[in-house]
């Protein structure tokens, strides 16, 4: 009897070993509610890329657990659910979302010394003070904008810009940034407005614009009152006097979809590789979203690229801190593999571009932005193709903390 | 001038859209007393159902749009048998929950379906940019919305003053008991109300839909930002619905084109005058005339 138990303790045991620990990742965001047209796309990334990494064993002796939940973009509910992850089952990382919510949590992350990945690319979110466990996987809101204003001054001297944000702060995160740019550049900042979703008709905006001498509109904004902005503009036929582009959120295959050939000339900037490409994450990407019977939406969908880039930065930390720490995951020796990710141990997905020889996604414990690089790309006849080589604003780096 | 002229026919576009979204509100709550807080989920249900129609069922999109508002008008049917007739007679607070209730649970089943996340557009049926005369230009989705309003407004009119259901309808909003007694079925006015609440809102959503594209949280949000302009119209006035929404819809295109280049000027960023204006005259009116424009004014003798 004894040696009976025994044995259905060691079978026990044996099975426990096989089957290898839980690590947890969280990742809240707004699968529904305000942005859910980004942050749908960039769930079903993270959600998708977790799967493979468990059917690949990309982690392993390690079973990835990965919680995907819905915000809705409410703050209270991002808070929460954090709190609950933190009390329930400690994440070794945190992919986050929204702007507002990550820079209310940044005191927070910052207390628990929780690595976070969030989705939100603001510059205050890695900018002093509670800045040390955050990364951007890709370079910021503000750099975009400012290397769009550099493209900007390549072929027009002196332009008169006006600045479209969304109402929040994740609208707002560019606008000092791109005042101090416009003063380096000779280039003059006529306007600068709000605008969010519901937006209906955009004539006396853009009419407004026109009459302050605007040659430009760079948009901070989600795709879908860009759209109608462009909709707008080319019914008006100001498209042809007024130039418009626009940072990582208002491209891509929504906004071609939505605005339609309203879009043609659109110039946008992102570090995302496109759908067309041949890179190794872009064709991952296409094989698991067939695998998992994603629709068409979501495959062609940068933030669905998105997603699995800021899945597949966690799992590869999560990765070499099991490699380092003799099989200990949790978010100090995480931590330790982000800020350890450079020099001949960057990593190399392949769903960003980077201005560096074969390096993409690499972070320090002071530089903690991924792919610094990014590229202007040009909405033309129904898809996005990039018009400049990878290249990193070197404005940026004098305006971002004069 | 010619750009006065451009601002004041978007904003009256707007406008009749703002309209349309309040008509649903206000028919409720003229036979009802019952201020229906799930009327953006009535302008999202009816604007998908037609895409649904349109898109999955290969149907024409005028004919889908058509199906979209019966079929929200059923609904709007069928939610007052179901939840709301059993309230006749019970406090309007326990009824307007019910619609905050009823909001709750519409949200919740379109975030089941592919419509709770992204962004949908309408296959082209309508001709691209818009009509063009002496420099002012008006959309042909504006043009839609100004049509339906049109229609609507001639409809409704009619069927108030001269229908004998329209009368009905008003004889209940004025007493529901004394309309009981004189033969008036106040489940069969608010059984219609409903419905017609639920068509109406259907041709925003569609109208929204073609001018803008289709995102759950976009349309909800136009049944709730209708608020200021039936307030300002009165609650029960319909003609007063359609005025006060293009007070609005002008008032927004006005502050976006000359208030918010002055903030500019003084150093405010943003501008966004357009999203705090309705509400900056809203509260002016429950101020100096909390019945609106065209409401009925109650006077209560002590």
């Amino acid at each position: 009897m004894k040696r009976a138990m025994i044995l259905v303790a060691m079978a026990f045991l044996g099975l426990v070993v096989a089957q290898g620990r839980t690590v947890n990742l969280l990742w809240s965001g707004a699968v529904t509610g305000p942005t859910s047209d980004v942050g749908g796309p960039y769930g079903a990334g993270v959600e998708d890329y977790c799967r493979y990494a468990n059917e690949q064993k990309l982690i392993p002796n390690f079973t990835l657990n990965c919680t995907v939940r819905d915000d809705q973009y409410q703050n209270p509910n991002t808070q929460r659910i954090f709190e609950e992850a933190l009390d329930r089952a400690k994440p070794a990382i945190y992919l986050g979302y929204s702007t507002g919510a990550m820079l209310q949590l940044k005191p927070l992350i910052n207390e628990v010394k929780m690595p976070t990945i969030p989705a939100s690319a603001h510059i205050g979110l890695i900018d002093p003070p509670n800045n040390q466990y955050m990364f951007l996987p890709v370079s910021s809101y503000s750099e975009q904008v400012v290397a769009l204003m550099e493209y900007i001054n390549r072929t027009t001297k002196n332009a008169r810009i006006a600045l479209v944000i969304n109402p929040s702060p994740f609208g707002r995160a560019v606008v000092d940034h791109a005042r101090r740019a416009a003063q380096r550049l000779g280039q003059t900042i006529v306007d600068v407005r709000e605008v969010g979703s519901g937006n209906l008709d955009n004539t006396a905006l853009l009419r407004a614009l026109d009459a302050a001498g605007a040659q430009f509109i760079i948009h901070q904004n989600v795709a879908g009152p860009v759209a109608n902005i462009l909709k707008d503009a080319q019914r008006l036929g100001l498209n042809r006097k007024i130039r418009q582009m626009g940072a990582v959120y208002t491209g891509g295959s929504d906004l071609i979809r939505l605005a339609g050939d309203a879009a043609e000339g659109f110039l946008w900037a992102s570090s995302y590789y496109t759908l067309d490409e041949n890179a190794p994450g872009i064709n991952l990407q296409k094989q698991l979203a067939q695998k998992y019977n994603r629709s068409a939406d979501i495959l062609n969908s940068t933030n669905y690229t998105a997603g699995m880039l800021a899945a597949a930065i966690a799992v590869e930390a999560m990765k070499r801190a099991a490699q380092r720490f003799n099989g200990r995951i949790d978010n100090e020796t995480v931590y330790q593999a982000l800020i350890g990710m450079n020099g001949p141990n960057a990593f190399k997905p392949g769903f960003a571009v980077s201005t560096k020889a074969g390096i993409e996604i690499d972070f320090t414990r002071s530089e903690q932005t991924g792919a610094e690089g990014l590229r202007v790309l040009e909405a033309r006849g129904g898809k996005f193709v990039p018009v400049t080589e990878p290249f990193t604003s070197t404005l940026f780096r004098q305006v971002r903390n004069p | 001038m010619v750009d006065f002229v451009q601002n004041l026919i978007s904003g009256v576009a707007v406008g009749c859209i703002y309209a349309l979204a309040g008509l649903g509100f206000v028919l409720i709550y003229k036979s009802s007393r019952v201020i229906n807080f799930a009327n953006g989920q009535f302008i999202a249900i009816g604007a998908f159902v037609a895409y649904a129609l349109a898109v999955w069922g290969k149907l024409p999109v005028l004919l889908a749009a058509l199906l979209a508002m019966l079929l929200t008008a059923g609904l709007g049917f069928l939610l007052e048998r179901v939840f709301l007739r059993r309230l006749v007679g019970q406090p309007i607070i326990s009824v307007i929950m019910v619609t905050i209730g009823l909001a709750s649970v519409l949200d919740g089943l379109m975030y089941l379906t592919p419509f709770g996340s992204g962004n949908f557009t309408f296959p082209q049926f309508l001709p691209q940019g818009g009509l063009s005369l002496g420099g002012i230009n008006v959309s042909y989705p504006q043009l839609l919305a100004i049509g339906f309003t049109a229609v609507f407004l001639v409809l409704f009119s009619w069927f108030f003053q001269r229908s004998v259901l329209g009368v009905s309808m008003r004889a209940v909003a004025d007493d529901q008991m004394a309309a009981m007694s004189v033969g008036v079925s106040v489940q069969r006015v608010f059984a219609l109300a409903w419905a017609v609440a639920g068509l109406t809102a259907a041709a925003a959503g569609i109208v929204v839909g073609a001018v803008s594209g289709l995102n759950q949280d976009g349309l909800i949000a136009i049944g709730l930002a209708v608020f200021p302009a039936v307030i300002l119209g009165g609650l029960d006035s319909v003609p007063g619905a359609v005025v006060g929404g293009i007070i609005i819809g002008v008032l927004q295109s006005f502050s976006t084109a000359y208030l918010d280049g002055l903030f500019s000027q003084i150093g405010l960023v943003g501008g966004g005058s357009q999203y705090v204006m309705p509400f900056v005259v809203l509260l002016v009116m429950l101020w100096f005339k909390p019945h609106g424009l065209f409401g009925t004014e109650e006077i209560e003798r002590v």
